[in-house]
């Protein structure tokens, strides 16, 4: 869709700052009911979903230009996708999209993404990862005692941030594969960023260049299954890439493969972890993990001024991300007592990371990584789990930062603890 | 832009962070809904973007409030403030105008259990407010526009009826006690506060002026900022350890409904037994919530999308429902349950009605308990066409209610039969009694299409035919579309109250700074 497929949906918003909070009726609590970093830390309404969608309907209609100040308007959104789960509840607006497309629009008009977003693009072009490591080293973390089949048409898509930056899970990933008995391989230094830090800051023409690659780069070496440990890449590769790149080839994360093995008895949870938990949906995981239905149908006017799809157009309200799989995972790790935060599953809060803010507003990402460890913190849990690198390296930064007792551990590395470490 | 040395001087009592001129972010403070109907009613092109501050301040104090207040009053700026800001009169309409967004100040102040009352700053919004009343047993009154909105902006500028009006009132009548930093920047502190340190009243010992700061209609915003409201507070009908729980997914949550509660839709075959009935019930005191609106509302009322709410629709519920009222009995005890249920069927039956529920015609589910106590059903309006506005708006006494919906009718037809308006047959009306008597709002929420020129303008001219018709027939005025002229129609047929109420503008004003926007502007401006 273009900016202007979207003008009557962005001239629509009733500005009611729903957008600012999680669903009104699963609030527990005035300290943690917001749902929205980005209005929390910025306060100016053009920092919510809604003041986003009028930034962009102002700037559609040529009322604005692309400031600085705009820019920094477009570019602070972690596009974690709250606000539209809460717009949804009662309007038929899509926020959240509106401010990927005036990201496009701003990256088409030579303004966007941010000096730092254009730096990590023509890293991963020319490194094929955003933080300029050497591809050649990628596989770096690969250990001794980890058995990959080059044959296998299973693939561990390992990802940037857990090849570089969070080996940890890439090795528990990788030994859990071996422990199951399940084949898999590798890209090795052949892999390639997924895309989704070029996708989310719109730079969609350089973004599809690359899920057209990874594709190819898949069918070539017969790829029929994709392994993904990442939440960003398995949205990418899940829900985005099918909207650009066809494909059939079946994508899960770690989370529901796990899932599958305990139900298949392929692995065994057999050491004790004694930990309280908490759990973190990552927002790729979750409320942006459902996929995007195609809908092919007209627009009926039923009664005056109503309208209807027929058939029903499915609407994408954060309800089909994968919540079960991890919570399932963790209740039957010996051990490990699972509770739960007052901001979860489709209104969980964002950890501050995604959409581009980590790189170019540090600041913000690491403040918004503190609000949810403070909520974290509220459930006396003395861990903090969650399934994507990313989101776990912001946590690992906020945790250093405000000096949180609090442990973090990936699924992946609590699931390989209670294995009794792979073997 | 303002000048520099202006704008310098905002900075210095905000800081950096906290002060925009940016034409991007200042247009999401131009943009408001209903703008586009205030336009079609002034001739103008509808359009959503309004008049387009100059600068936005982000305060965190009283004292900068009133620090920008009297900045304001010096360089000779107009200014604003809101709450969450949702409608045309929370933006400015003076061209040389700042915008002060109150969203950094917060704080429950206080929750006083034992005298029922809250203190709040203005961007506590009800939600927020009531979740954290619970643990108290107690709530407060929460306003129609919804659960994201600030009861500070009800209580202390607009009517402000709600979902739980039977029992809670109206906005108007629940402020105990306001901070108000007056248009010249002066903080003055209504009520007891001052002589006790308790904010159980806002009519003395101390000064009162709650007339004079709201009256019935509210100000809107147009003089002064209130900086803090003391709000009364009511019993939850709930055991102290109930705690509000949702389970479930989006958009079909649980919600764990406390014992001894009990919804009802009693219908009525024609308005004289709904009359009849609503007085009664409003009078015996059963339920905590007694709403009305069309056959088409009801569908709305009980499900979660809009796909669904037009398949309930044509599965038949109009033919089987007409004057219903929607009823919520909520009890603290099995005894008053049983008591008050009892008189529930007996008004029923004596004024021959039936329950819709009990008949399987409707089936409200856990979570739209939920909804109703969260004041969320309004919401469920906006479904149909992502847009509806009001007309009319009387507070009045029941049969004044039944009244207006019995004239509106003829008048809604014909614009649903020039299709620009949503089509509810002319019966869309929202009706709640409150404060348990013989009083009730009603309004007439009407879909319209925001995107649509002609469904703006068709919009309009229905409203300004509604207008008319209050005006003709006594039956109140509107309280979501006003202002000067709005209040110059009804001058004649109400003593010309306006003039009194600029003489209070121009008296609080002398500078007119405060931007009257929805109130109304001051006798003479010294400047």
């Amino acid at each position: 869709m273009t900016l202007g497929e979207f003008e009557d949906m962005m001239d629509s918003c009733v500005r009611c700052s729903k957008c600012k909070f999680i669903p009104q009726l699963v609030i527990q609590s005035k300290r943690f009911s917001s749902i929205c970093p980005s209005i929390d830390y910025y306060n100016f309404h053009a920092y919510s979903g809604g003041g986003r969608m009028i930034v962009a309907s102002a700037y559609h209609k040529g009322r604005v230009e692309l400031t600085k100040e705009m820019l920094d308007v477009i570019y602070s959104c972690t596009n974690c996708g709250g606000c539209e789960v809460s717009c949804k509840w009662v309007y038929e607006l899509e926020p959240n999209e509106a401010i990927h497309e005036l990201r496009v629009a701003a990256v088409e008009a030579g303004a966007g993404p941010m000096p730092k977003h254009k730096k990590y693009i023509e890293l991963v072009e020319r490194n094929n990862n955003p933080y300029g490591e050497d591809p050649e080293k990628r596989p770096a973390w690969l250990t001794d005692d980890i058995t990959t089949d080059e044959s296998s048409s299973t693939l561990y898509f390992v990802g940037c941030t857990a090849s570089y930056r969070r080996e940890e899970i890439a090795v528990a990933t990788a030994k859990i594969l071996n422990s199951a008995g399940e084949d898999f391989r590798l890209m090795g230094s052949d892999e390639m960023c997924c895309g989704s830090p070029v996708f989310r800051v719109g730079d969609e023409k350089k973004a599809i260049e690359i899920m057209k690659s990874n594709i190819e780069q898949f069918k070539e070496t017969g790829i029929e299954k994709i392994i993904t440990s990442c939440s960003g890449c398995y949205n990418m590769l899940k829900v985005e890439y099918p909207r650009f790149v066809e494909h059939d080839i079946e994508v899960i994360h770690t989370s529901q493969m796990i899932e599958e093995f305990i139900e298949e008895e392929k692995i065994k949870l057999t050491e004790k972890v004694p930990m309280k938990v908490t759990y973190h949906d990552p927002c790729h995981l979750g409320r942006m993990a459902e996929p995007y239905v195609p809908w092919e149908g007209e627009k009926i006017e039923v009664l005056s001024q109503v309208f209807i799809y027929d058939p029903p157009k499915p609407v994408r309200r954060g309800a089909g991300g994968v919540y079960d799989a991890p919570r399932n995972v963790l209740k039957q790790i010996p051990g490990v007592e699972l509770v739960e935060m007052e901001r979860i599953r489709e209104y969980s809060y964002c950890c501050g990371a995604g959409g581009g803010c980590r790189s170019a507003y540090p600041d913000f990402a690491l403040w918004a990584s503190n609000e949810r460890l403070e909520e974290a913190e509220s459930t006396d849990a003395s861990t903090l789990v969650s399934a994507c690198p990313f989101c776990g390296t912001n946590f690992k930064e906020g945790i250093e930062s405000r000096k949180s007792e609090m442990d973090y551990f990936d699924l992946t590395e609590l699931v390989l603890r209670s294995m009794g470490g792979g073997k | 832009m303002l000048e520099k040395k202006v704008y310098e001087a905002f900075t210095k009592i905000v800081g950096e962070r906290h002060i925009s001129q940016d034409l991007a972010v200042m247009d999401t403070y131009a943009f408001q809904w209903c703008n586009e109907i205030e336009g079609a009613q002034r001739g103008e092109e509808p359009q959503r973007f309004g008049v387009r501050p100059l600068a936005v301040v982000l305060p965190e104090s009283t004292e900068q409030v009133q620090s920008i207040v009297k900045l304001c009053n010096e360089h000779d700026v107009t200014f604003k403030a809101f709450c969450t800001g949702m409608g045309p009169w929370a933006g400015v309409s003076d061209p040389r105008a700042i915008q002060i967004d109150l969203r950094r100040m917060n704080r429950i102040i206080e929750v006083d259990e034992k005298n029922m009352y809250a203190v709040i700053e203005p961007y506590v919004t009800n939600a927020e407010l009531q979740s954290e009343l619970f643990e108290f047993g107690l709530m407060h009154h929460a306003q129609g526009a919804g659960p994201q909105t600030a009861p500070l902006a009800s209580h202390t500028s607009f009517v402000g009826p709600g979902f739980t009006s039977p029992y809670t009132g109206f906005s108007a009548r629940n402020v105990l006690g306001v901070e108000w930093v007056l248009p010249e920047g002066e903080i003055l502190r209504l009520g007891s506060f001052d002589h006790s340190g308790k904010w159980f009243t806002g009519d003395g010992p101390g000064i009162s002026l709650r007339g004079i700061m709201r009256g019935w209609l509210g100000t809107y915003g147009g003089l002064g900022v209130f900086t803090k409201a003391a709000i009364r507070l009511f019993s939850w009908p709930a055991p102290k350890d109930w705690k509000w729980k949702t389970s479930g997914t989006i958009p079909d949550y649980d919600w764990d409904v406390p014992p001894y509660w009990q919804m009802y839709v009693l219908n009525f075959e024609e308005w004289e037994e709904y009359q009849k009935a609503m007085y009664e019930l409003s009078d015996r005191e059963v339920t905590m919530v007694a709403t009305t609106s069309a056959p088409e509302g009801l569908a709305a009322l009980f499900t979660n999308t809009k796909q669904d709410a037009i398949e309930t629709i044509f599965a038949g519920l109009l033919a089987k429902t007409r004057n219903y009222i929607v009823m919520l009995v909520a009890a603290h005890t099995q005894r008053e349950f049983d008591f008050r249920t009892k008189l529930v069927r007996l008004i029923m039956e004596k004024y021959g009605g039936n329950d819709l529920i009990a008949e399987g015609v409707t089936t409200p589910m856990p979570m739209h308990y939920g909804e109703t106590v969260r004041n969320m059903l309004g919401g469920h309006a906006f479904r149909f066409s992502n847009c509806f506005q009001s007309t009319h708006g009387g507070m009045d006494t029941i049969s004044m209610a039944v009244r207006l919906a019995q004239l509106n009718q003829p008048i809604k037809q014909k614009y649903i039969d020039k299709g620009v308006i949503g089509d509810d047959r002319g019966l869309g009306i929202w009706i709640t009694s409150y404060e348990s008597g013989h009083m009730a709002h009603m309004e007439a929420p009407t879909v319209y299409d925001p995107t649509d020129i002609e469904s703006c303008l068709g919009y309009a001219a229905y409203q300004d035919d509604c207008n008319q018709l209050d005006l003709d027939n006594a039956l109140g005025m509107p309280f979501f579309i006003v202002g000067d002229e709005v209040h110059n129609f009804y001058a004649k047929r109400a003593m010309n109250y306006p003039d009194w109420l600029r003489k209070i503008k121009g008296a609080f004003d002398p500078n007119g700074v405060s931007d009257p926007s929805h109130y109304v502007k001051g006798v003479e401006k010294k400047k």
